[in-house]
């Protein structure tokens, strides 16, 4: 009996020293001599399924394939894992501690959705895990271990606001906006742009997520004789709204579609009433588009994709994209891999030119890849260019080459 | 006592001990996991209180884990000096009492009735958390303060891990001893036949209203843990689809039994751990899965254990 109580004891302290020293190592975690493991929580269900999946089927795992076929940067392969969290802030939290703690990634590249974004910062930040260009236009800022993606919707607001009123010489602008957080980093920003400029929104209208008639908005927003009118919308209600302002005759108006509606899924819902619509592109034209990077993008998405679904759209082109950047700074960290080389080596990076968005520029105070965007008109179902890149300093409009 | 009940709770107390000790083996994301089956063991309990012991059809469950939850982190945002054990009781009171006020309406409804107001319930909570955002911070979502008793705060999940364990374990034996005493025999009986219950005394709009509120006050309590574990709030936590999740969980653990509540959650979250990897397949195996739990479990795990026990013992 003496004998038992010696060996489970012993057997209890073989455990906890195993335990610790499991958790005990040297090397960068998720890095290895041959590969390093990435990987994002994102939705594969839910709402924000068809970004999610070709965001990282199409673009993500697309350029991977096409990097690890090439023999990976530095000897090193490129390993992916990913979870769904269906756009549940909970599942995101879940999944990110799953991919930290189980799986040890070396960062996480491009989770998706304002919430479950979020819901993941403080953890990562704690425990200093990178967050790499996740898909959302809330802006983060002044932390070292997160660097965000595409323009931030307030700045969204101004750059388009600003345009209309000093290109266009327009003078009655209203707005459309969604009730919720979405809407409002829209109508605040914009307000303030207009302020600056000596006006104010000449008609603001809401509806509540997920409405189905916006006849009344319309209405009152025609009244309001505008010269412009931004609309700020999730797709099926934006659709809507097009819809209803052909039916009611009008015309008058420029209406100009926000930043992440502006795209072809939203004309096509709209049935052909989307002719002459203008928006705020922040990608060329993934389908169109004869950039030559655009091109290649078009055709390494067609050999490496991994979804059946492999039209060229703005989600798999963020992916693609997000993940050429993320590769660019594991180049420039070398060999010698850690968390801190790769933080260090992204804000190392100036004018990196993609040939599809202005040349990406980070520093040790700013880790925000792109502000800036082009105006764009609806021409045939299609959104074709009439402005060059443009973004602002200090209040002021500033062309950009591409 | 009976020497098999001797043994049953030495069993117990051994399950119990092994639990707690479990964490000093097990990977962070492991405790993380278990805290999280934890919590949605008690909601799935809550809900079976009034499902599968009372018989009425709760389909807005996740309005009360997100008063909770709220409740929970606003209290704890205001007044961070409250041991954690008082601002989770405060969180169950209030989501109990909401739960309560509720119960009367819906007193006037059956079957089917009662699912459409409780599902409507449960969209009124997440809009009202949209828009009142100068208290909930709406779409922004609520960073929740770390838990404290005292000096000593659960700033890690391992910490929390034996907050949330404790909680569980008191409310699941609380719920057991009221199953097994005069309410629970009440709501059964109502749950068997209301008119029977009625003529032998039962009185049907209290039992039925206490029930609304014990099941809110087991979720409310869920969500205050929720809210301390998960740390970051916004109302797209609290879908109708989480809310189905949740009756899920007692149908496949069993209806009217509080081992099944616990066994659903366990399985049902474990499957959705599994499944998370997948992309195309995850919810057709999801489906899948539910309806073969369906066809040959119609009474849940815990019914078919007892009718195997039943058939060879």
């Amino acid at each position: 009996m003496q004998k038992l109580k010696y060996v489970s004891t012993f057997g209890l302290i073989v455990l906890i020293a195993l335990f610790f020293a499991v958790n005990d190592s040297t090397a960068e975690v998720g890095v290895t001599d041959n590969s390093i493991l990435v990987g994002c929580s994102n939705s594969f269900s839910g709402p924000l399924v068809y970004p999610g999946t070709q965001l990282v089927n199409n673009g993500l795992e697309a350029y991977i394939g096409y990097i690890n076929a090439q023999g990976g940067v530095h000897g090193r392969k490129i390993l992916t894992q990913y979870y769904d969290d269906g756009y549940k802030p909970q599942n995101a939290v879940a999944n990110t501690k799953r991919l930290v703690e189980q799986d040890k990634i070396f960062a996480v590249l491009a989770s998706q959705g304002t919430g479950a974004v979020m819901a993941t910062v403080k953890y990562l930040t704690q425990n200093k895990v990178p967050l790499l260009f996740p898909f959302q236009g809330v802006p983060i800022s002044g932390q070292k271990t997160i660097f965000t993606s595409f323009t931030p919707y307030p700045n969204q607001s101004e750059l388009v606001v600003t345009w209309l009123v000093k290109v266009k010489g327009f003078k009655r602008i209203g707005i459309l906006y969604q009730d919720d957080k979405y809407g409002y980093t829209f109508r605040g920003p914009g307000e303030k742009t207009l302020q600056k400029l000596g006006l104010k929104w000449a008609a603001a209208e809401s509806y509540k997520r997920g409405a189905k008639d916006l006849s009344a908005q319309v209405a009152k927003l025609r009244k309001a004789n505008l010269d412009a009118c931004l609309l700020v919308a999730t797709p099926p209600p934006g659709a809507t709204f097009l819809k209803e302002a052909h039916k009611q005759g009008w015309k008058n108006t420029k209406i100009i579609s926000s930043g992440p509606l502006t795209d072809e899924k939203y004309i096509n819902l709209s049935g052909g009433v989307g002719e002459g619509v203008w928006g705020l592109s922040l990608w060329p034209d993934p389908v169109n588009s004869q950039l030559p990077a655009v091109v290649e993008y078009r055709k390494i998405v067609d050999k490496y994709g991994k979804d059946k679904d492999k039209t060229p759209n703005r989600y798999s082109l963020y992916g693609y994209f997000y993940a050429k950047l993320f590769v660019e700074g594991l180049k420039k960290a070398g060999k010698n891999l850690t968390r801190e080389s790769f933080i260090a080596a992204l804000e190392s990076i100036k004018n990196w030119e993609s040939g599809m968005v202005p040349p990406v520029s980070f520093s040790a105070s700013n880790h925000l890849s792109q502000n800036s965007g082009f105006m764009v008109e609806v021409q045939q179902g299609v959104f074709r260019p009439i402005s060059g890149w443009i973004t602002l300093k200090e209040g002021s409009l500033v062309p950009l080459k591409q | 006592m009976q020497p098999s009940g001797k043994w049953k709770i030495w069993g117990w107390t051994g399950a119990l001990v092994v639990l707690l000790i479990l964490p000093l083996f097990l990977g962070k994301y492991s405790i993380f996991l278990l805290s999280l089956l934890a919590i949605y063991a008690l909601v799935s309990l809550g809900l079976n209180l009034l499902m599968g012991y009372t018989g009425q059809i709760a389909a807005g469950h996740a309005g009360f884990l997100a008063i909770g939850a709220y409740v929970t982190a606003i209290f704890t945002a205001n007044f961070e000096w409250v041991p954690c054990p008082l601002t989770l009781l405060l969180a169950g009171t209030v989501s109990g009492m909401i739960g309560f006020l509720l119960g009367i309406p819906i007193l006037r409804l059956k079957g089917f009735y009662i699912a459409m107001a409780t599902l409507a319930f449960g969209v009124v909570v997440s809009e009202i958390i949209l828009q009142w955002s100068s208290v909930t911070g709406g779409d922004d979502g609520f960073s929740v303060p770390t838990a404290r008793i005292g000096g000593f705060v659960f700033d890690s999940d391992f910490k929390l891990f034996y907050l949330i364990i404790p909680v569980t374990v008191i409310m699941t034996l609380l719920a057991r001893n009221l199953v097994n005493g005069y309410i629970g025999r009440a709501f059964i009986a109502l749950r068997e036949s209301e008119i029977a219950a009625q003529t032998i005394g039962v009185d049907l709009a209290k039992y039925k209203t206490i029930a609304f509120a014990i099941s809110a006050f087991y979720t409310g309590v869920a969500g205050g843990l929720f809210a301390y574990l998960i740390t970051y709030l916004s109302p797209d936590a609290f879908t109708i689809e989480l809310s189905v999740d949740f009756i899920a969980m007692i149908v496949i653990g069993g209806l009217g039994s509080i081992m099944g509540s616990i066994i659903g959650a366990v399985i049902l979250t474990g499957m959705q751990q599994v499944l998370a990897g997948l992309q195309d397949l995850q919810i057709l195996i999801f489906g899948l899965a539910l309806i073969i739990f369906m066809i040959f479990m119609p009474r849940g795990i815990v019914g078919m254990l007892s009718d195997l026990k039943e058939k060879f013992i």
